[in-house]
């Protein structure tokens, strides 16, 4: 019977239950609202219904009413001991008790004859026709079964909520299990439909965010963000998030207490099951409050994408405005941490990219590339010779080589086997500029368990990256020879022509346990051209939870040692601590800080 | 005298007979039933199971607690457990109660038979097997914790560092609610303690809703909806073919992904600017 239930038919449009009572408890690891005391629910087919007890599974979309019920609809009222309403799939089950003046109706029926008092007796309903219940149909076995949440933490309390079907739950004034302690809130919103556009954000990331979703519906929410990372600290953002069948919309300002603001829209539509069209646009203000602004910079993606046969196009724009506020005499505003920068640059790329196409007879998958483009700027992008060039086209074309996993022993013990993965990937984009960039980038991974239960399993892994960057006859000026030391890497920074090998070694160890608790430990040696010179090579920036934002960069440290340590505090929040140790490179024995990520 | 011994020995025999065969007939049908169940509702003398069947109520049917064997102060209420005694009519003749779930007792689908309905029972259409639609769920005993493996291959342009994260319907669709392991160039991994019978949908990314995975023909997947079996474990494979926040043509370059992010023709993104202080025309 259960599987009746399970089965996800759509849900009646647009059913909305509202419920009060004395005390309602939310499960959120298994989507369940408890109820008890004075329970009332009143569904939008006018019918309302009264009892002691509720108990609805938000997932099987199906509620109970329990004792002492009262059903009043459109065609009358009706006392019973429960009632149950399976919204997917249109039917009520009520355990009607029947008196006298309904025992001599049904006496007419050819009722039980010989009844005195009152008499219970079994209904469905079909759809919302109450006026005419199916007597005596046999009921699915579990229809009035309360789950048991005996020795389970309820994450939220109230005595007021609506529960849109298949979709959200808004709760009136509860008190949040906030860490263990339960702190009162005006309202709580929680959305659990299938759509994932009401969870898309536009928000950068954080060390911890606690989302506060204090409104919405089945197609919008509003929420507040507080967060903390380590550039801003604490702060305070705000989202809202709107979405429909084909298209949805995310707005977000973060950090809003804090002068350095982002604005972010994110926009999405698809018209049809093959094209669709995203856009994200980005304003950066620095203002106090909503003070006149002493930054103003902008910029936009668009993204289109239309699906092909066994491949597909896309096209990504992209335009920056690097200031928006008027140039003032100085080229600055309040003072010289906020300059005025002019350029206003632009890019855009067309191109097609394959489906994975399988090599007869082999393990590998290739999967091509190809495109063209441009890249603008008024102020100038690039001094090649004596030529400034604002506009450089380009055109690509790439190919990927992989293969998933091959398997390279068979052992007496299954989990002692050893897999092979390996992908080659090679573009070459060629600007007007004049210059050409070929990149290369080979992996190989050697991965298998290390016992039978898969709690510990290693990999070693191999990567370079070659980059070419030909010029030509221009070579040399592009990339003229610095002597600007005798150490070996300093030499190599010399020797250095515009062509750059990144070698990387990593053995990586995860051990897992039974769902709650993971760490990982990944070696990584380094062997780079130009090798790393301490002080020389700028890092990368960081983003605010202190990771670098590119892989691959000039400067790395030979030696790193990453440890991972991350356990689940219950079903819905975990925390995630990082840091890595770079072997006394000079200048850098652990990376900038631990990476602390609390995720909900 | 033999023949009043006999009498009497005849009357022994017949006796000895009538109280064997009254034994055997209460043995075959006990006076007394008991089961213990949940409560759903309790008035107007039946006392219903959350089997949603209602059995009569004797008058004078004791109400206890099944402890302390103790007068109830309060009538039985829905949801509390109570250990059920029926006399051979079906009609309650004893109800102990307690608060915390009992031990089963008796067999609930055997009273039945005692249950009061108006109306006599009418076969159910939709229960019919060939009418229950069959979900990937069918038959799955719910409730139960289950190990579930998720293995998930990812395109093979994703970077050497790059965290991989599922994001699920159960946890509002946060697109850093589960974080994977990299198992080798190309997996990564996670293990999650579920409960059986959840249907739940999920897709991956990277970490944010902009690099949610991507179908194969380059259009936003459509999140993958799973059955957690009853099996004591279950392993789960996917494959992402593209992320939301690949660009077109961008392959596996490390590309800047600072914002705002002016487009850098130059390949090399941390180059430093030239330390002898000479001017050239590096980018």
């Amino acid at each position: 019977m259960t599987a009746l239930a399970l089965l996800c038919a759509p849900a009646r449009a647009q059913t909305i239950v509202h419920l009060a009572a004395q005390h309602l408890a939310f499960y959120y690891d298994r989507f369940l609202i408890e109820g008890d005391g004075g329970v009332r629910v009143t569904l939008g087919n006018g019918v309302s219904i009264r009892g002691d007890a509720f108990s609805m599974d938000l997932k099987l979309n199906r509620f109970l009413v329990a004792g002492h019920v009262h059903v009043d609809s459109p065609s009358g009222s009706q006392d019973g001991a429960a009632i149950a309403d399976f919204l997917d799939f249109d039917r009520a089950y009520f355990v009607p008790i029947l008196g006298q003046a309904a025992l001599r109706q049904a006496q007419g029926d050819g009722g039980l004859r010989q009844a005195q008092g009152d008499v219970p007796d079994r209904w469905t309903f079909v759809g919302s026709d109450f006026a005419h219940p199916i007597k005596g149909r046999v009921m699915p076995g579990d229809t009035f079964y309360f789950p048991d949440v005996s020795g389970e933490r309820a994450f939220l309390t109230t005595g007021m909520a609506t529960i849109g079907a298949r979709s959200f739950v808004r709760f009136g004034a509860s008190r949040v299990d906030i860490a263990g302690v339960y702190a009162p809130l005006p309202s709580y919103y929680i959305n659990f439909s299938t759509d994932p556009h009401l969870g898309a954000n536009s928000l950068a990331g954080a060390n911890f965010d606690g989302t506060y979703q204090f409104a919405g519906n089945a197609n919008a929410i509003s929420a507040l963000h507080l967060r903390y990372d380590t550039v801003n600290k604490a702060y305070l953002g705000f989202e809202q998030h709107v979405s429909g069948s084909k298209a949805y919309a995310v707005f977000s300002v973060n950090p809003f207490t804090r002068p350095s603001k982002f604005w972010n829209l994110r926009l999405s539509d698809q018209p049809s099951d093959t094209f669709q069209i995203q856009s994200f646009s980005q304003l950066h203000t620095f203002q106090s409050g909503l003070s006149q602004p002493l930054e103003a910079q902008h910029v936009t993606n668009v993204l289109a994408t239309q699906a092909l046969h066994r491949s597909f196009l896309q096209l990504g724009y992209q335009f920056v405005n690097d200031s928006l506020l008027a140039p003032t005499p100085k080229n600055y505003y309040g003072d010289l941490n906020h300059v005025f920068v002019p350029n206003h640059p632009s890019n855009a790329t067309l191109g097609i990219t394959g489906f994975d196409t399988k090599i007869k007879g082999t393990p590998l998958i290739f999967r091509p590339r190809f495109g063209f483009g441009f890249a603008h700027d008024a102020y100038g992008l690039q001094i090649v010779g004596k030529t400034l060039y604002t506009t450089i086209w380009n055109h690509y074309a790439g190919l990927t080589v992989y293969t998933p996993a091959v398997r390279l022993n068979h052992p007496a013990r299954a989990f002692q086997s050893v897999f092979l993965n390996a992908i080659v990937d090679k573009q070459r984009t060629w600007n007007s500029a004049p210059h050409f960039v070929d990149s290369t980038n080979t992996t190989l991974s050697l991965s298998r368990q290390l016992d039978p239960f898969s709690h510990l399993t290693s990999y070693l892994q191999y990567n370079i990256l070659n980059t070419r960057d030909v010029y030509s006859k221009d070579q040399a000026a592009v990339y003229p020879s610095i002597p600007i030391g005798t150490s070996p890497g300093l030499q190599q920074f010399e020797q250095f022509a515009g062509a750059a090998t990144l070698r990387t070694l990593s053995l990586g160890v995860l051990y897992t346990n039974r769902a709650d608790f993971s760490a990982s430990l990944v070696a990584e040696k380094h062997t780079d051209f130009p090798a790393p010179v301490p002080g020389l090579f700028p890092l990368p920036p960081t983003n605010v939870l202190g990771q670098y934002q590119y892989s691959a960069y000039f400067g790395k440290p030979p030696y790193d040692l990453t440890a991972d340590v991350r356990f689940r505090l219950d079903p819905h929040t975990a925390i995630d601590i990082a840091r890595t140790y770079y072997f006394n490179y000079p200048g850098l024995r652990w990376s900038p800080q631990f990476i602390i990520q609390v995720t909900q | 005298m033999n023949a009043a011994l006999m009498r009497a020995v005849a009357a022994v025999l017949v006796s000895s007979l009538l109280v064997a065969g009254a034994s055997s007939a209460r043995a075959q049908q006990p006076a007394t039933v008991v089961v213990t169940g949940q409560i759903l509702d309790y008035e107007k003398g039946y006392l219903f199971f959350t089997t949603g069947d209602g059995f009569h109520v004797a008058a004078s049917a004791p109400i206890v607690d099944l402890k302390t064997q103790v007068a109830s102060a309060a009538p039985p209420a829905v949801r509390e457990y109570a250990r059920v005694t029926f006399d051979s009519t079906g009609t309650v003749t004893k109800i102990e109660l307690s608060n915390a779930k009992l031990a089963s007792e008796g067999d609930l689908s055997q009273i039945h038979r005692f249950a009061v309905a108006l109306t006599p029972p009418v076969p159910n259409p939709d229960l019919a097997p060939a009418n229950v639609p069959k979900g990937r769920c069918s038959g799955v005993v719910p409730g139960k914790r289950v190990i579930v493996q998720f293995t998930v291959q990812v395109p093979p342009t994703t970077g050497p560092g790059d965290s991989v994260y599922m994001t699920t319907d159960q946890s509002a669709w946060n697109p850093q609610a589960y974080r994977f392991d990299r198992v080798d160039a190309l997996h990564y991994r996670a293990t999650l303690s579920l409960l059986s019978g959840t249907v739940f949908q999920f897709l991956f990314d990277r970490g944010s809703s902009q690099s949610l995975e991507r179908g194969e023909n380059g259009i936003e997947a459509k999140p993958t909806s799973f059955c957690v079996s009853d099996a004591d474990a279950q392993a789960v494979p996917h494959t992402v073919y593209h992320w939301g926040d690949e660009s077109a043509g961008s392959g596996s370059l490390p590309v800047p992904q600072a914002l705002p992010t002016p487009y850098n023709p130059a390949p090399f993104p941390n180059l430093p600017t030239n330390p002898t202080g000479v001017p050239t025309p590096r980018p």
